[in-house]
C-alpha cells in the first residue's frame, strides 16, 4: 500500500538526484519515508536518497518496494506548475502507479525490481577531512574547473589549514584555494584524491546552490558528499570512486 | 523456473570446467595484473564459460565487476563514459588503490549504427586502462590488429565430452534427477564442446521426463554454423553438388559474400576444362545475384546459390587433395586500395558534367577516356593546358587524366599555365564589365537578355574553337549591352566574369 501527495518541486528534486546516476532505480516505500539507494553503471558514482514523510503533504505506505524509470516519473513531475501537488497511489493489482496533478492522471507501469541493478552497499570508510560549504561554491568549482580538464583534484592542505581545488588541462590549469573562514567549517585531515569531472558536473546539477554541502576527503579515496533538500527533510549522500592518477 | 546455466554458474574459478590451462592462465594474470598492466582477451567458441570464468575470477579476487554485454548499446559514447570511466577510476570501498575487473562482453561484436565507433573506443579504453579489463569474444581475429596487439591472450578450448558429463551428472544430483550415463553422453556428444548448451538441453529434457534414459536424448543434433574456410575446403575439394549445396546452409554468409569467397579460392583448386565450368556457373551466380538487385526479389538468391555452390562442385572433374590456403576475397581489399583513385576519378567527372552539361556517368565513360588518349602523357601541350583550365583541374587530377607523374616538372607547369590562362580570362571579361558599368544605364529587362546571352560566350569548352572565337561573341554581346546595361547588369557581369566564367547564373544575376 502506498498513497502519497507531495509538492512537485520536492518530488522533482529527489528524482533528478537520482537520475544523474541512474535511468531506473529501485524505490523502498518505508513507513516513515522513501528511501533510494543507486550505483551507476560505471561502479564509481553512489547515491543514497532519503526522503521523509514528513517531506510530504500526506504519506502512507507499509514497507514495499517498486522498480521505477526516472526519466518517465520525471516528466510527469514536471508537468505540474509551481506550487502544485502530484498525487501518488501505487495499484498493487496491475503494479502500476497512478500520478494526479489537478485533473491530469497518468498511469506509469512500473518496472520489476529484479531486473534493476543490485542496489550496493555503503561502503563504511574512514575519511579524514571534512569540509562543509555551500552548494554554490561547489558549483563554482566545478565549473572551472570543467573549463580546463576532465578531471580535479580536491584536496585540503594540512599546514596551511585551507580545502582546494586543482584542475590540470592541457595548456592551462585552475587553482581555487578556500580557507575556514570561506568555508562552513573545516575539518583537517590528510587527503587528497582525484575525481572525474563528468560525474561531479552531474551531482553539482542536483545540488540547490543555497544548500549545505558536507564533503569527506581522504588520500586517494572516494569522496562523500552529503546535503539536505526539501527543507531538510531530504538528505542525499553521494558517493565517488577516485581516478587513478595516470603516469 | 531458474534457468539451470545461471543457477549453476561456478562461482570460483576452481568450479570452472574443462579448460584448466585456460583457467590457471587467466588467474595467473589477474594475480601478476599489477606487474604487467595489461588487458586480456579470453576467445573461444559459445558456452564453454569465457563469460564464467572472468565472473568467477573477479568473485575469487573479490573485485568488484563492471560489464558491458551486447544488450546494452555500446556505441563510443557510451564506451567512453561507462568502460572508460570504469577502467580510471578506483573503487568505491579501497579508493585508487582498490581493483575493479572490467569485463567487457563480445568484444568482437559491435553492431550497426547503435554501436558506431565502438571497437574502436574499446581500443582507446584498453590503451588507457588503469584496472584489468578482460574483453570475452569469440572470434579472436575479428577483432582489430591493434587490439590483439595491446592485449594478453588465452584461449578457451572446447569443453570435451568426458568434462561435460561430470557436469551433467553433478546437476542431475543436485536436482535430484534419475539418469542414465549413457543419456548423459549423448546429450555431451550432441552439443560438440559446448557446455551451456548441453545444460540447457539437459534442462529441457529433464523437464518432459523423470527418469533420463538415452531414447529422450532426441533434440537432435543442433544447428552449428560452419565457418567459410571448412566450407570452402568442402566444396572445392569433397562434396558433390547436393552436398556443397546442403553445406552452404549452415554457413554464415549472404550470397553476395560467398560468391566472392568462392571466386578468389576457386581457382586455386581447379585448372583447364573444370575452371572454364566453374567459371561459368559463377557467372551464372552473378546474373541471378543481378537480377535480385534489380527486382528486389530476394527469393533468386537460391538460384545463386545452387550456382554457385552446387555448380561449382559439380564442375569439379579430377580429386583434390591436400592443404591449400584459402584467403578473403581479395575484391573487398581491392575496392579499399582504389578508392583513392575512384575518388579522383569521380571528382574530374562531376567538374566536366556541369561544364559540358552531360551526366557524370556519360562524362566518366564517355569523355573522361577520349581526353586520356587525346592528353596522353601531356604530348599535346597546348590541349593539355587548355583542358586543365576548362575543367579546373589540379596537379593530381592531371596527372590522373594524363598518366604522367604528378609530381613532375611538365605537370606542374601545365598546371602553372592552365592557371594563368584561366585568370587571364577572368581578368579579360571583368574588364569589360567594369567598362559597361561606366558607360551603361538602361532598360532592366533586355540587359538580362543580353547577358543570357553572353553567357555561352563566357563559357569554354574544348569543342568550342577557342579564345577568337570567344571574344567575337563577347564582343557582339558587349555592343549589344552597352548603353542599355543598367550598373544592377554590370555588377552581375563582373560577378561572372570574377567566378572564371561557370557559365551559371549566380545569385549575383539576379540583384
Amino acid at each position: 500500500m502506498f498513497k502519497a501527495i507531495v509538492s512537485a518541486e520536492t518530488l522533482s528534486s529527489a528524482l533528478d538526484s537520482v537520475s544523474v546516476l541512474v535511468e531506473e532505480c529501485k524505490i523502498h516505500l518505508e513507513e516513515d519515508g522513501l528511501r533510494i539507494r543507486a550505483v551507476d553503471p560505471a561502479n564509481v558514482g553512489m547515491v543514497d536518497l532519503s526522503l521523509d514523510a514528513d517531506a510530504f503533504e500526506s504519506y502512507e505506505a507499509d514497507g514495499g518496494l517498486i522498480g521505477v524509470d526516472l526519466s518517465r516519473l520525471e516528466d510527469i513531475a514536471g508537468m505540474a506548475e509551481s506550487g502544485q501537488l502530484v498525487q501518488l497511489e501505487l495499484d498493487e493489482e496491475t503494479r502500476k502507479l497512478h500520478a494526479q496533478i489537478e485533473g491530469l492522471e497518468y498511469t506509469l507501469a512500473l518496472i520489476d525490481p529484479d531486473s534493476i541493478r543490485q542496489e550496493p552497499d555503503i561502503p563504511d570508510l574512514d575519511l579524514p577531512a571534512r569540509v562543509v560549504l555551500e552548494g554554490k561554491d561547489v558549483n563554482r568549482a566545478v565549473t572551472a574547473a570543467d573549463m580546463v580538464s576532465d578531471h580535479i583534484a580536491l584536496g585540503v592542505d594540512e599546514a596551511e589549514e585551507y580545502f582546494y581545488v586543482d584542475a590540470e588541462g592541457d595548456t592551462d590549469d585552475v587553482h581555487l584555494e578556500l580557507t575556514a573562514d570561506d568555508l562552513i567549517d573545516l575539518e583537517v585531515g590528510s587527503a587528497h584524491s582525484l575525481f572525474s569531472l563528468d560525474y561531479l558536473k552531474d551531482m553539482n546539477k542536483a545540488i540547490p546552490a543555497d544548500a549545505e554541502v558536507a564533503a569527506d576527503l581522504g588520500e586517494e579515496f572516494p569522496i562523500k558528499m552529503y546535503f539536505g533538500f526539501a527543507e531538510g527533510q531530504g538528505q542525499v549522500t553521494y558517493m565517488l570512486a577516485p581516478r587513478i592518477q595516470s603516469d | 523456473m531458474t534457468d539451470w546455466t545461471e543457477k549453476y554458474r561456478p562461482d570460483t574459478l576452481s568450479a570452472v570446467r574443462g579448460n584448466d590451462k585456460a583457467r590457471d592462465a587467466l588467474r595467473e594474470w589477474a594475480e601478476s595484473w599489477d606487474d604487467h598492466r595489461k588487458a586480456v582477451i579470453v576467445h573461444g567458441s559459445p558456452g564453454v564459460g569465457k563469460t564464467s570464468a572472468a565472473h568467477a575470477l573477479a568473485a575469487d579476487m573479490n573485485w568488484p565487476v563492471m560489464e558491458l554485454n551486447a544488450s546494452d548499446h555500446r556505441g563510443k559514447d557510451i564506451i567512453d563514459r561507462v568502460a572508460g570511466e570504469a577502467s580510471k577510476s578506483g573503487t568505491l570501498t579501497g579508493g585508487t588503490s582498490g581493483r575493479r575487473l572490467v569485463i567487457l562482453d563480445e568484444a568482437d561484436n559491435f553492431h550497426g549504427n547503435a554501436d558506431y565507433g565502438g571497437s574502436r573506443a574499446v581500443t582507446d579504453v584498453v590503451k588507457s586502462a588503469s584496472q584489468p579489463i578482460v574483453l570475452v569474444a569469440n572470434e579472436f581475429y575479428d577483432m582489430s590488429n591493434s587490439l590483439r596487439n595491446a592485449c594478453k591472450t588465452i584461449e578457451f578450448r572446447d569443453v570435451s565430452t568426458r568434462s561435460i558429463v561430470p557436469v551433467l551428472r553433478d546437476i542431475c544430483r543436485k536436482e535430484d534427477i534419475e539418469f542414465e550415463a549413457d543419456a548423459l553422453r549423448a546429450i555431451a556428444e550432441n552439443t560438440s564442446g559446448d557446455l551451456r548448451s548441453a545444460v540447457n538441453d539437459l534442462q529441457a529434457i529433464a523437464e518432459s521426463t523423470e527418469r533420463l534414459t538415452e531414447d529422450d536424448v532426441v533434440t537432435g543434433s543442433r544447428d552449428t554454423t560452419e565457418g567459410i574456410f571448412d566450407y570452402l575446403d568442402e566444396l572445392i575439394k569433397e562434396k558433390d553438388a547436393e552436398g556443397a549445396l546442403k553445406a552452404s546452409y549452415d554457413v554464415d554468409e549472404t550470397p553476395d559474400d560467398l560468391i566472392n569467397w568462392i571466386e578468389d579460392n576457386m581457382p586455386k583448386d581447379y585448372a583447364g576444362a573444370e575452371l572454364a565450368d566453374a567459371y561459368g556457373y559463377l557467372s551464372n551466380a552473378d546474373r541471378w545475384l543481378g537480377r535480385v538487385r534489380a527486382t528486389q526479389e530476394y527469393s533468386y538468391w537460391r538460384y545463386a546459390t545452387d550456382n554457385m555452390t552446387a555448380g561449382v562442385a559439380a564442375s569439379r572433374r579430377e580429386s583434390k587433395g591436400g592443404w591449400t590456403r584459402y584467403g578473403p576475397p581479395s575484391y573487398w581489399s581491392k575496392l579499399g586500395r582504389s578508392r583513392g583513385s575512384r575518388n579522383t576519378r569521380d571528382a574530374i567527372a562531376s567538374r566536366i558534367a556541369d561544364r559540358e552539361g552531360a551526366s557524370i556517368a556519360t562524362a566518366r565513360n564517355d569523355i573522361l577516356p577520349y581526353l586520356a588518349s587525346m592528353t596522353h602523357h601531356c604530348h599535346n601541350r597546348d590541349l593539355t593546358v587548355e583542358m586543365a583550365a576548362a575543367y579546373e583541374l589540379d596537379e593530381s587530377e592531371v596527372s590522373f587524366v594524363t598518366g604522367s607523374g604528378k609530381d613532375t616538372n611538365k605537370v606542374e607547369s601545365i598546371v602553372e599555365d592552365a592557371e594563368a590562362r584561366r585568370e587571364g580570362a577572368a581578368v579579360e571579361h571583368s574588364g569589360d564589365a567594369f567598362l559597361d558599368a561606366v558607360r551603361s544605364d538602361g532598360d532592366h529587362d533586355e540587359t538580362n537578355e543580353s547577358t543570357a546571352d553572353s553567357e555561352p560566350a563566357n563559357q569554354q569548352t574544348l569543342a568550342g574553337d577557342g579564345q577568337s572565337g570567344d571574344d567575337e561573341d563577347r564582343s557582339n554581346s558587349d555592343a549589344d549591352t552597352a548603353g542599355k546595361a543598367s550598373d544592377d547588369a554590370a555588377d552581375s557581369d563582373a560577378g561572372d566574369g570574377g567566378d572564371g566564367s561557370d557559365g551559371q547564373s549566380g545569385l549575383g544575376d539576379f540583384v
